[in-house]
């Protein structure tokens, strides 16, 4: 038995995406919540399932009262910040394939540019196995994931002869798709390579532009079976293949004590994954979706998900190789750097109206979308596919 | 705010110097005596003053409604803003030359720019500088001061920076599983987590081993020498108890395992990946040391232990706070009124800057006498308050260079850089 095939995306929902929404976390989860599920064609009554992010500030059963949702069958969480984002896909088409729930929303809501902002330092001196793990690094004022991405980027630089200006081609990519998708913060603002290099260092080697924007804003996903989803208003995105997948000594941001900082191994764990479960390759993908929060990482997924061979990613993206027009556009709405980072979640909205035909910057003859979660961290990802 | 502070800042600028304050007195042997007896200074100066003493001819004295300065109208602007903390930063006095006994001096002042806003350790600041020259009957310069206060906006009790003295910010948690780590960085060692069955080394440590699953546990200390496997410079945003750019990397040790630290002894542009780098500890504060990083080949830092100062200390008295702040024609309150002065937020009254300036002169002509000073640039730190006891020490940079610091129980009060002329 495989998850292949077995369950869709059928609605998609976000609220606005802004620098201070103006209103509740809770409010933002329950206005994207209702937005997927009318998307599906769906009511709240039809919900039996939630699944969000440990992270997330809005328990599933805040959620359903706000909904009015009867009652849930199924809820559940994924842990490791934005690398939980494709995660609650899977978790969701796992109940709805094993029959535990027959419609689940996915959700992700946050205040994260006017509330708490995760790229600030705070000392934390919890004693469980997380807090150990930043124990061995904010005394020594590594406290952001600027930073603890930068490391990585400065190894990758030294390995494979990567320099600042290709992680601003990743950045100019993004801001350029930005520019032309009206849902987006950078909508109309695009920037150049120099604009790249000119901005101000936030941890050496990254500038400012090499990290993604903060932003408020809420995304959700209504996952159902494949079969019920066909008689639903929108041509389905069916869940070719989800994915979870941790490395070797994994570690929350901190992999550097063993093996190749060069890499991503959890991705790479969950590309095989992905692969093996879809029967597709990277060649079969039309669009990727890749979790840009950071530029570097970037570079790194394309290498691990099989795009390029290690350390030709720098090749690989140059001449635009990543832009609408190149030879695997990524993020055509922007991705974080562009559109809003709202954990990932967009990312997956994305995929789907790439599936559909529907996206702003729409990729001719999208048959397969790649989508991948948070990097560094344990991450996940999902094929989605027409049909 | 800012824009307005800006145009007023370039509208004083393009007028250029003003004439400032009247000298009410020539140059004369009464206050030059009353000068030197209240500042200790033992020198001879026949029929020239002190230079130090340039400020102090165009002082207006008591009772004398002080005449306006070019930098009265931004600063207002500042206060206005919610900038209302000031603390002076810079008194760079020029001497062109000694001004004789009898000589009628002029004084003019012009406006030297606005500079922020800027975070401080006080608070977010603005620097304003602007000049005062002197001239003699031949309108020729014979004196020119920097001075630069820093207009800031005083620190709420609870956003306040973290002192040196306190808490560092950043503490670890330690568990059961990691206690013997910060026990051995307690004891000056490196630990590094050793599998008492099958001895895999392991960093960070952990309550199994993962290669044979016992839970027995040992350690062995570090070599403590290594190399930069990665790095990175943090420029922003800011991290409580850090000044940026600092450099964290993370270091391969001889014996193989990584650990992160900072690398601290040399400037950031000097790390690179492959820098051998050696252990050295870093004391946090009363109770956090960490492991920490420096070139190999770098000196040990000079620790702890300040060198007995070689000057004289000079115990300031109230009497000696007082009459200097006098001699220097320097009527400020909290100069002389206990009361007032404690009733402003201060613990005692305190020193003058003329004074400072005044005492900086006389050591620098007590470790090289009969050299004739061409300026003396001071950065001031701490107040020097009544009761206590100001030591002044020197150090000669080069022929024409003398460096004094001045220290009373709270830290610095002043760090001074003294240049002289060609003869010295």
């Amino acid at each position: 038995m495989t998850l292949s095939g077995r369950a869709a995306i059928a609605g998609i929902g976000a609220t606005e995406f802004s620098k201070e929404s103006g209103r509740s976390e809770l409010r933002l989860a329950a206005e994207a919540c209702l937005a997927a599920i009318r998307d599906a064609g769906l009511a709240p009554a039809d919900v039996d399932g939630l699944v969000t992010f440990t992270a997330d500030v809005n328990s599933e059963i805040a959620v359903q009262r706000e909904l009015g949702i009867p009652a849930l069958r199924f809820f559940s969480r994924v842990d490791y910040g934005g690398g939980a984002a494709c995660g609650t896909v899977a978790h969701a088409a796992m109940a709805v394939a094993t029959g535990q729930a027959d419609v689940v929303v996915c959700y992700r809501a946050f205040n994260e540019r006017s509330g708490h902002r995760f790229g600030q330092a705070s000392p934390s001196s919890r004693a469980d196995s997380t807090g150990l793990e930043f124990s061995w690094h904010l005394p020594y004022g590594f406290a952001t994931p600027a930073a603890w991405v930068a490391m990585h980027a400065r190894r990758y630089m030294h390995e494979y002869g990567a320099t600042s200006e290709d992680f601003g081609r990743v950045a100019v990519a993004m801001r350029r798709h930005a520019a032309t998708n009206p849902a987006a913060w950078f909508h109309g603002r695009p920037i150049t390579l120099e604009e790249h290099q000119a901005s101000r260092w936030i941890v050496d080697p990254l500038h400012l532009l090499d990290c993604c924007q903060e932003s408020d804003g809420g995304v959700a996903v209504v996952v159902t079976s494949a079969e019920r989803a066909r008689d639903l208003p929108h041509p389905p995105a069916v869940i070719q293949a989800a994915a979870q997948g941790t490395g070797p000594d994994q570690m929350m941001m901190f992999g550097y004590y063993s093996g190749d900082l060069a890499a991503l191994p959890a991705m790479g764990n969950v590309g095989d994954t992905l692969w093996r479960q879809s029967g597709l390759t990277a060649a079969d993908v039309q669009t990727a979706i890749l979790y840009d929060h950071f530029t570097p990482f970037v570079l790194v997924q394309l290498e691990e998900l099989g795009f390029c061979g290690r350390g030709e990613a720098r090749d690989f993206i140059k001449d635009g190789g990543i832009e609408l027009d190149g030879h695997l556009p990524v993020n055509p709405h922007g991705g974080q750097l562009g559109e809003a980072y709202i954990h990932g979640m967009n990312g997956i909205t994305e995929g789907v109206r790439q599936i559909r035909g529907t996206a702003a910057n729409q990729v001719a003859d999208v048959r397969n979308v790649l989508v991948t979660a948070g990097t560094g961290v344990p991450t996940s990802g999902l094929v989605l596919s027409t049909g | 705010m800012h824009h307005e502070l800006t145009a007023l800042a370039e509208r004083l600028t393009a007028l250029g110097e003003q004439p400032a304050a009247p000298c009410p007195d020539p140059v004369n042997a009464a206050m030059i005596r009353n000068w030197t007896q209240a500042l200790g200074d033992t020198g001879t100066w026949d029929d020239v003053a002190p230079p130090a003493m340039i400020q102090v001819w165009s002082m207006p004295g008591l009772g004398v409604p002080k005449q306006g300065s070019i930098a009265d109208e931004p600063l207002r602007l500042l206060n206005a803003s919610g900038y209302t903390g000031v603390v002076a930063t810079n008194c760079e006095q020029t001497y062109d030359r000694y001004v004789k006994i009898g000589e009628r001096l002029t004084s003019t002042m012009r406006f030297g720019g606005v500079a922020g806003p800027k975070k401080t350790a006080m608070g977010e600041g603005y620097f304003v500088t602007w000049y005062q020259s002197w001239y003699d009957e031949n309108d020729e310069r014979v004196a020119e001061m920097l001075f630069r206060v820093l207009k800031f906006q005083p620190r709420k009790r609870s956003a306040a920076a973290p002192k040196k003295s306190g808490k560092y910010p950043m503490q670890p948690a330690i568990g059961r599983d990691t206690q013997f780590y910060w026990d051995g960085v307690n004891a000056g060692e490196l630990r590094i987590q050793r599998c008492a069955d099958c001895g895999t080394l392991r960093h960070p440590p952990g309550p199994m081993c993962p290669s044979c699953h016992s839970v027995n546990r040992d350690f062995i200390v570090a070599s403590g020498r290594g190399v930069v496997h990665s790095y990175v410079v943090h420029h922003h945003p800011p991290v409580p108890g850090r000044t940026p750019p600092y450099v964290v990397a993370v270091v391969e040790l001889a014996e193989g395992v990584r650990v992160v630290g900072n690398v601290n002894g040399c400037p950031p542009d000097d790390v690179g990946i492959g820098m051998p780098v050696r252990l050295v500890f870093e004391r946090m504060d009363d109770e956090l040391v960490l492991p920490q990083w420096t070139p190999a080949d770098a000196p040990d830092p000079v620790v702890e232990e300040p060198p007995e100062p070689e000057g004289r200390p000079i115990p300031l008295t109230p009497t000696f706070v007082i009459a200097s702040a006098l001699a220097t024609r320097d009527f400020t309150p909290v100069h002389h009124d206990t009361a007032l002065a404690r009733a402003q937020g201060s613990k005692d009254i305190f020193l003058n800057i003329l004074t400072t300036m005044g005492l900086v002169q006389r050591h620098a002509l007590e470790t090289v006498p009969g050299a004739t000073l061409a300026g003396i640039a001071v950065r001031l730190g701490v107040p020097a308050y009544a009761g206590d006891t100001l030591t002044l020490t020197g150090e000669r940079v080069d022929e024409h260079t003398l460096t004094v610091r001045g220290a009373v129980s709270l830290g610095d009060h002043v760090t001074a850089t003294v240049r002289f002329k060609e003869d010295a």
